[in-house]
C-alpha cells in the first residue's frame, strides 16, 4: 500500500498548512489526487516589504518531508535555462543540491523553512540576475561538476580520490575505527577524521551520497578539471 | 489611508501605460508576430487586432495577456477549409519562431529559444473565421472539451467589459485571482464581476470589492454566467464548475477574514513603484541578510 503523508500525518499536514499561510497568504495548500501542492503567489520580502513575486507551485513529495519537493516557476517569468537553474525538460527548479539540505533545510524541519531559506534565496537572486546582477550567493556547477565543487569545498581538497573514499565512509553501512582515515594521511580513521566521518553520515542523507558517489566515479578525473571551467554567462 | 485611496494606489501601481517595458515588448512581439502570420498566409485577407485585455483596459502589470485575433473572411479556404485547419496552420505559421500551447481556442506564445525557452509571453493568437461578410460574429475552433465550434463576437465582448462601469473592480479581481493560483478563465472572472455588481456601478470601489467577495463566500453556488456574445449558445457552465465555485468561495472568505483581522494592505500588501536602481539596491540588500543558497542544475 502506498503511504501519502498527509493522510498517515494529518496532523502534520495541518501543522504545515497553518504556518507556511500565516506567514505567506497568497500560498495555498491544495490536495488533487494523491498529492498536496502549495500554489500562488511567492513574496521576495525585504523586512517586511515585497520586492517582487512569482508564481509558484511546490509539489510536494509522497513522502514529505522526507524528500525535497519539486519547485516550479509557472508565471512563464524565468526562462527554462541551465544557466538559471531551470531544468529545460520539466520546468522544475533546482534551489539547492540535495547533499547541501542538512545545512538549509534539514530533514525534521517545517516546511516553512524552506520556503522561507533556499526558494526565498532562489527567487531573490532570479530578481537580480534578471537586473543583469551576479548571482548573489554564488552557484554550484550543474550537474557532477557541482558535486564535485561541492565536496572539494566541504571536504577541503580538490583530491578526488580522498574525496570518493570519504564518499564511501559516509555511504558505509558502517565505519570502524581501526579503518584507514581517508585523508590518506596514514593515520587510523579514529585517530583522525573519525568526528567528521560521523558528524557527515548524520547530516547528508545515504540516498544522495551515494548518488553523488557514484556520479564522481563514472565521471572520473576530468570532472576536476571541468568543475574548474569558468561559470555559464548567467541568461537575463 | 482609507480602503479606497489603499485600492487606488493598487491600481497605480498594477497600471501598464504604453510607454512602460512590458508593454513595449508586447507591442514588438505584436508586429513581429503579425508579420509571421501575414507571411504564412499572403493569399489570405486577414483581420488581426487586438482583443483581451489591452484591448479593454483591464490590463495589470502582474498578470498581463496581449490577446491578437487572426480571422480570416467568410467564404475563404485559404489558411485552410475547416476551423480546425485553420488553427492548425495558423499554429504552424507560428511555430517557426515560437514554442505554441494550444489552450482552448487561443495559441499561447511562449520562447523557444535556448535563451528564452518556456518564458510565457503573454500572447495569445485567436484564430478564426467570420460568420459573414458583416464581419461581427466569428467561429472559433475549440481544441478541447465535447463542442468543437464555438461561436463568438469580439466587439460584443470588448464593449461588454469596457463599457461595463466596473473596470477597476474587474482589475483587482484579476489581481486576487493571480495572488490566489484561482483556476478561473479571466474571462469568466469579468463576466462574473460585471454581474454581481450589477447596480452598484457608483458605489466606492472598496464597497464593490467587499460586495465580489461576500457573494463569492456566501453564494457562490448560485453564480452563473452567460457569454454576451452568444448568451444561448454558448454554455459556459463547465468554466464554472462545483470545485472551482468552492475554490472561489474559500478564496473569497480567507479575503474578507484578512480585511477584518489585519486590514485591507493585508489584500495586496503595500502599492509602490520603484526605479530599477533603488530596485536592484533594495534586492541586494535583501540578499545581505538572506540564507546563502546556491542553486544547481541535476544534469549539464
Amino acid at each position: 500500500m502506498t503511504h501519502l503523508w498527509h493522510r498517515d500525518d494529518p496532523a502534520l499536514y495541518e501543522k504545515e498548512k497553518a504556518e507556511v499561510e500565516a506567514h505567506f497568504p497568497d500560498l495555498h495548500f491544495v490536495v488533487e489526487g494523491d498529492l498536496v501542492y502549495v500554489r500562488g503567489s511567492f513574496p521576495v520580502l525585504h523586512e517586511r516589504d515585497v520586492l517582487d513575486r512569482y508564481s509558484i507551485e511546490l509539489q510536494l513529495t509522497r513522502d514529505h518531508p522526507k524528500s525535497l519537493p519539486v519547485v516550479l516557476e509557472v508565471g512563464g517569468r524565468i526562462p527554462r535555462h541551465n544557466d538559471r537553474h531551470i531544468n529545460p525538460a520539466d520546468g522544475t527548479a533546482c534551489v539547492l543540491l540535495p547533499d547541501e539540505r542538512w545545512k538549509l533545510w534539514p530533514v525534521g524541519t517545517p516546511l516553512l523553512r524552506f520556503l522561507t531559506g533556499p526558494v526565498h534565496s532562489f527567487f531573490l537572486a532570479q530578481s537580480l540576475v534578471e537586473e543583469g546582477e551576479p548571482w548573489p550567493f554564488g552557484q554550484w556547477a550543474h550537474g557532477v561538476k557541482g558535486v564535485f565543487q561541492y565536496y572539494r569545498e566541504l571536504l577541503n581538497t580538490s583530491d578526488l580520490p580522498v574525496i570518493t573514499k570519504y564518499l564511501e565512509y559516509i555511504t558505509a553501512k558502517k565505519v570502524k575505527g581501526h579503518w584507514p582515515c581517508p585523508c590518506n594521511k596514514g593515520n587510523r580513521l579514529r585517530d583522525c577524521h573519525f568526528r567528521l566521518i560521523i558528524d557527515l553520515r548524520e547530516k547528508i542523507s545515504r540516498k544522495d551520497a551515494l548518488k553523488s558517489l557514484e556520479a564522481l566515479k563514472a565521471a572520473g578525473p576530468s570532472v576536476i578539471e571541468m568543475a574548474e571551467a569558468k561559470p555559464p554567462v548567467p541568461i537575463g | 489611508m482609507t480602503a479606497d485611496e489603499y485600492l487606488n494606489e493598487v491600481l497605480a501601481s498594477q497600471a501598464l501605460g504604453d510607454d512602460s517595458d512590458e508593454v513595449k515588448a508586447l507591442q514588438k512581439h505584436r508586429a513581429d508576430v503579425e508579420k509571421l502570420i501575414r507571411d504564412n498566409f499572403r493569399d489570405t485577407a486577414l483581420t488581426i487586432r487586438y482583443a483581451g485585455s489591452k484591448a479593454k483596459g483591464t490590463m495589470n502589470k502582474e498578470a498581463y495577456d496581449l490577446d491578437i485575433i487572426s480571422y480570416v473572411s467568410s467564404g475563404d479556404d485559404t489558411a485552410g477549409e475547416t476551423l480546425e485547419d485553420i488553427y492548425e496552420n495558423h499554429r504552424k505559421a507560428l511555430a517557426k519562431k515560437y514554442y505554441v500551447e494550444p489552450k482552448g481556442s487561443a495559441l499561447r506564445l511562449k520562447g523557444g529559444d535556448p535563451g528564452n525557452l518556456g518564458v510565457d509571453f503573454h500572447i495569445d493568437v485567436v484564430p478564426g473565421r467570420f460568420t459573414d461578410e458583416t464581419k461581427t460574429d466569428a467561429y472559433l475552433y475549440q481544441s478541447s472539451g465535447d463542442k468543437k465550434r464555438l461561436k463568438t463576437n469580439l466587439d460584443v465582448h470588448l464593449e461588454h467589459v469596457r463599457d461595463s462601469g466596473v473596470i477597476d473592480a474587474i482589475r483587482l479581481a484579476k489581481l486576487w485571482k493571480a495572488r490566489n493560483a484561482l483556476p478561473i478563465r479571466t474571462f469568466v472572472l469579468e463576466l462574473a464581476v460585471i454581474k454581481l455588481l450589477d447596480g452598484m456601478k457608483k458605489k466606492s470601489i472598496s464597497t464593490q470589492m467587499e460586495h465580489i467577495w461576500t457573494e463569492l463566500r456566501d453564494n457562490s453556488a448560485n453564480l452563473s454566467v452567460e457569454d454576451p456574445a452568444n448568451p444561448t449558445g454558448n454554455d459556459l457552465s463547465k468554466c464554472l464548475d462545483d470545485n472551482l465555485k468552492s475554490q472561489l468561495a474559500a478564496a473569497a472568505k480567507r479575503t474578507l477574514d484578512q480585511i477584518d483581522s489585519h486590514g485591507w494592505e493585508a489584500v495586496f500588501g503595500k502599492a509602490e513603484k520603484q526605479e530599477k536602481a533603488a530596485r536592484v539596491e533594495i534586492l541586494r540588500r535583501a540578499a545581505a541578510v538572506a540564507t546563502p543558497a546556491k542553486p544547481w542544475l541535476p544534469e549539464a
